[in-house]
């Protein structure tokens, strides 16, 4: 079963001034301690406004609006440092100001805990009802609000924790019991911002993904409190309950907990969930914690910072199904701590980093991007903890030299290229190795990466029930789904047998041609004998072999080959529909034909999107008309447009040259003449040294992988047909060439070739009688697109219609030729008889 | 260095005597390396825990400084230390360590 994969992130921070007095536990502590202290007295200085967090790069970053290298490109520190747009909104989520989140606190009550206060509401009401992700049925949840002194008298009679907007108390979260501490007013203050944070961050994964509330199966929440009662203190789920607010009406959940491994832990379970085929959708997600508001405020306070610690964070990802593009969580290459891995950071990179690649025969150096603890060295640096991430690199680079896996060297080279900057608020969990997931998931889909490493490391000590350190870690890869498929249409290396029927080389190059096509991986062996054909033919038929190469074959009517070259211009390969064979007898219903034959070998071997050029000859546009008119009636073609400066479909001498299209759709006398000039152009004529030989046959339900080579092939020649032949099996070409087929049909291939015959006999005979020419006018404007054998009938219908004009032959072939002001007309009247497309 | 440790150090410095106690650092850079060393050795400096005020003279080493590693066995070191040795500062850790018992 396919590995699950990432189908979308959401990364929300609130920017909550309000709380960090009142609930960071740095705050609450020193009120405690040192009531009068200077710190105390300073810290309302230090906060930030909702604008300058807004501003501050690294939270852009977090919400998807500055890309981390751009972030990485801006001078630290960054405190004092400013986007030049800033944005609430951003590719994964938002900026929250504390007065939104307040309501949003309520919302997310459900046990008539928190009160508001009633102006409060109705000034900010408005502002909630406009937030584009804020679903009605969370709207309704806010109540209208209570009086200003009874507000006052609940926070003073009964202990309720303070909202404060602004400095203005606005509501209260009372306790949920008299005596139960762990539902207490503090507790659950604290829970219910961790809820709705979470909440926020599920309703940005839901649109960031584009999936339905409904369709998500599961949800792990994975932030760092505990709900419960004094019977069961850490009962849970937060996540169920996150799930009730955000609508996921058919999911339920539970918690995952590990301190700051927490999300790294829940990933790997619901992307085992996944794989499993337990559920299709999960969500883990984590809200934010306000005792860790303004923890390191003391130093920033200190150092006339702001206080950089004002906001919550907030993440949600979903891990679906292999969707057959998204980027996966290979659950195959999971590093954990373990029991007895020990405390040594050295013993702690190894078990996370370095064993689990080991064992997967990877080193350091092929994993592109490590993302571990992703805080934000702006917060932690003047904090004494130094740069996080940086150190993570450092230590992980160091492992890798010891391990011989690279030169110490090259260890800072290490941290720049495989590390990333930290730029997520230091929240606990939040920025433990999940910050990246939305950015690694899309570069590496964009292809700008191919993988990177989560690692999450948990300090389990600070709960006092074990000494040991924890973490886990998973790569995230590009998607692996299709290739997969396409492996698994053929696993064994294919034989190809070489009759060489009528040879004219010397048959060295038979024996010679074996061994090269070994050395390029492929398995081929000569087919000799007077009766060689019938030979090939009977071990075709047994399975003895997979596909054939040969000379001087003859195939039925309907079926052309493709043949492929390397163009000596740019040196790039270049497929010719066809080179030999007859797909039809009427030569542009032949090219129509060898252009779609042509896409199916370039399929096959490997081309997802082959771009096709026509080669600019006789029969050229009644070809290109045929190929439009599928393309309009849903045939999926791409073309390729000319080198030269007038562009278009027609591919010039220049074109050949350079191999401007992926596939050259011609005739086959053409084709075949071309096939031999770019395979023995070098050589002096008789032997065929470079290229794939003439190609596979292909048409109609012909079934057999035939390849033919000319008796003039050369060793490199037979070898590369051997390799073509063996690319084909092993792609499953006949399946490819069943559904291309299909796809034109559906298109109305059929249709359009018999109204192109009927063109051919009737509609371009001349008017039937003699028209004359209407008075001479200058003629400047060419009209391209005209058939030569068209090009008289075309000039007389148009004088049949008062317009005077005259034909010619262009650079890249025939053209009408009109005035100025009545070519628009012109180019009507010849469209509306068919002349041109 | 937090209020729990400078208790235990504390307690530790009673109980064996400050002659028979030394303490091994393990912090990631200098100016930590150079905290924890002065508060178990000149006072606590922040004035907020158990060694404020209190002098205990310990003697007090990083893990990374030479003479502690030549109290190891190569074999041990190689395997629990010598990463962090590639990873961290040590001159700059040795020179705090050397600044704080100069003061001693």
């Amino acid at each position: 079963m396919s590995y699950s994969v990432i189908k979308g992130a959401g990364y929300i921070l609130v920017h909550v001034p309000g709380m960090v007095m009142h609930h960071g536990t740095t705050q609450t502590t020193e009120k405690v301690v040192n009531p009068g202290s200077d710190y105390l007295k300073e810290l309302p200085s230090h906060m930030r406004s909702y604008a300058d967090c807004v501003a501050y790069p690294p939270n852009q970053t977090y919400i998807g609006n500055l890309p981390i290298e751009e972030l990485a490109a801006i001078p630290e520190p960054w405190a004092d440092k400013k986007v030049e747009k800033p944005e609430r909104f951003g590719k994964f989520g938002e900026i929250m100001p504390e007065d939104e989140f307040i309501l949003l606190m309520q919302a997310c009550d459900v046990f008539d805990l928190v009160r508001l206060d009633k102006e409060f509401v109705a000034k900010t009401l408005p502002k909630l009802q406009k937030h584009p992700l804020m679903k009605q049925s969370i709207l309704d949840l806010i109540k209208e609000g209570d009086d200003a002194a009874d507000i006052k008298r609940t926070i003073e009679e009964e202990h309720a924790e303070s909202l404060i907007f602004e400095d203005k108390t606005v509501g209260y979260v009372k306790r949920a019991h008299d005596v139960d501490v762990n539902l207490s007013a503090h507790v659950m203050f604290e829970n219910l911002v961790s809820k709705a944070s979470e909440v926020l961050s599920v309703l940005h994964l839901l649109n960031n993904a584009g999936i339905d509330a409904a369709d998500v199966d599961y949800m792990i929440d994975c932030s760092e409190e505990a709900c419960g009662d004094m019977n069961q203190r850490g009962g849970g789920n937060f996540a169920k309950a996150a799930a009730e607010i955000a609508g996921l009406t058919n999911a339920t959940g539970s918690d995952t907990r590990g301190f700051c491994a927490g999300p790294s832990h829940a990933i790997v379970e619901a992307a085992s969930l996944v794989k499993a085929g337990t559920f299709k959708n999960v969500v883990v997600a984590g809200g934010g914690c306000t005792a860790k508001l303004g923890m390191n405020g003391k130093d920033h306070v200190k150092k006339g910072l702001p206080i950089l610690e004002d906001c919550l964070g907030g993440f949600a990802v979903l891990i679906s199904e292999n969707d057959g593009k998204s980027s996966e969580i290979n659950t195959e290459i999971v590093g954990r701590h373990r029991v007895g891995t020990g405390s040594a950071p050295q013993a702690v990179i190894g078990s996370l980093v370095t064993d689990p690649l080991a064992e997967a025969g990877m080193t350091i150096l092929d994993v592109d991007k490590y993302s571990p603890e992703m805080q934000n060295p702006d917060i932690t640096k003047p904090a004494g903890a130094g740069d996080v991430p940086e150190s993570n690199y450092k230590m992980i680079g160091a492992l890798g030299v010891k391990l011989g896996q690279m030169e110490r060297k090259d260890l800072p080279n290490f941290v720049k290229e495989h590390g990333l900057k930290g730029y997520a608020p230091t929240q606990g969990h939040i920025p433990s190795g999940v910050p990246y997931l939305g950015y690694a998931r899309e570069s590496i889909m964009a292809g700008e990466t191919k993988n990177a490493m989560i690692i999450g490391k948990g300090s389990l000590f600070l709960g006092r029930m074990t000494n040991l350190f924890d973490g886990i870690s998973f790569l995230v890869q590009a998607n692996t789904k299709k290739n997969k498929q396409k492996a698994a249409a053929s696993t064994k290396v294919p034989v190809i047998g070489i009759a060489a029927a009528g040879y004219e080389l010397d048959p060295q190059n038979l024996v010679d041609a074996v061994e090269f096509a070994a050395n390029k991986g492929c398995k081929a062996i000569v087919i000799d004998g007077e009766d060689c054909h019938a030979k090939m033919e009977a071990m075709l038929k047994s399975g003895e072999i997979d596909g054939a190469v040969t000379s001087h074959y003859p195939f039925p009517i309907g079926v052309s080959t493709v043949g492929r070259v390397i163009t000596p211009a740019l040196g790039k390969e270049m497929f010719i529909a066809c080179t030999t064979g007859t797909s039809s007898t009427d030569r542009a219903e032949a090219m129509v034909k060898n252009a779609i034959y042509g896409i199916i070998a370039a399929k096959a071997c490997g081309i997802e999107e082959p771009t096709v050029g026509i080669l600019n000859s006789d029969d050229s546009r009644r070809c290109e008309r045929a190929l439009l008119k599928l393309k309009e009636n849903g045939y999926p073609i791409t073309f390729a447009e000319s080198c030269r400066a007038d562009g278009g479909h027609m591919m010039r001498g220049n074109d050949v040259l350079r191999g401007t299209p992926d596939v050259l759709a011609c005739d086959p006398l053409t084709g075949n003449l071309m096939m031999k000039m770019f395979s023995s152009f070098n050589t002096g004529g008789n032997f065929e040294a470079s290229g794939f030989g003439y190609g596979p046959g292909i048409g109609g339900n012909y079934g057999k992988l035939i390849l033919i080579i000319s008796r003039a092939s050369g060793a490199p020649v037979i070898a590369n047909a051997v390799q073509y032949a063996s690319q084909l099996a092993q792609a499953g070409w006949l399946k490819i060439s069943g559904d291309e087929l299909r796809k034109a049909q559906q298109a109305g291939l059929n249709d359009v070739l018999e109204e192109m015959r009927s063109e051919g006999k009737n509609a371009f005979t001349k008017p039937a009688a003699k028209v004359k020419a209407p008075a001479k006018e200058t003629v400047t404007v060419d009209i391209h697109g005209v058939e030569v054998t068209d090009i008289d009938a075309a000039v007389e219908s148009l004088w049949e219609k008062g317009i005077y004009a005259e034909s010619g032959m262009g650079c890249t072939g025939p053209v009408v030729m009109v005035n100025e002001a009545k070519a628009e007309k012109a180019s009507a009247i010849l469209k509306e008889k068919g002349f041109i497309a | 260095m937090d209020l729990e440790n400078q208790k235990r150090v504390k307690e530790f410095a009673e109980q064996y005597g400050a002659d028979n106690v030394v303490v091994l650092l393990g912090a990631a850079e200098g100016e930590a390396a150079g905290l924890a060393a002065e508060t178990v050795t000149l006072g606590d400096p922040t004035f907020a825990g158990p060694l404020a005020g209190v002098s205990l003279g310990l003697t007090c080493y990083h893990v990374c400084e030479p003479e502690v590693k030549a109290e190891f066995d190569p074999d041990v070191y190689d395997e629990q230390i010598s990463m962090m040795e590639m990873v961290l500062d040590v001159d700059d850790i040795c020179s705090e360590m050397n600044a704080i018992r100069d003061q001693l």
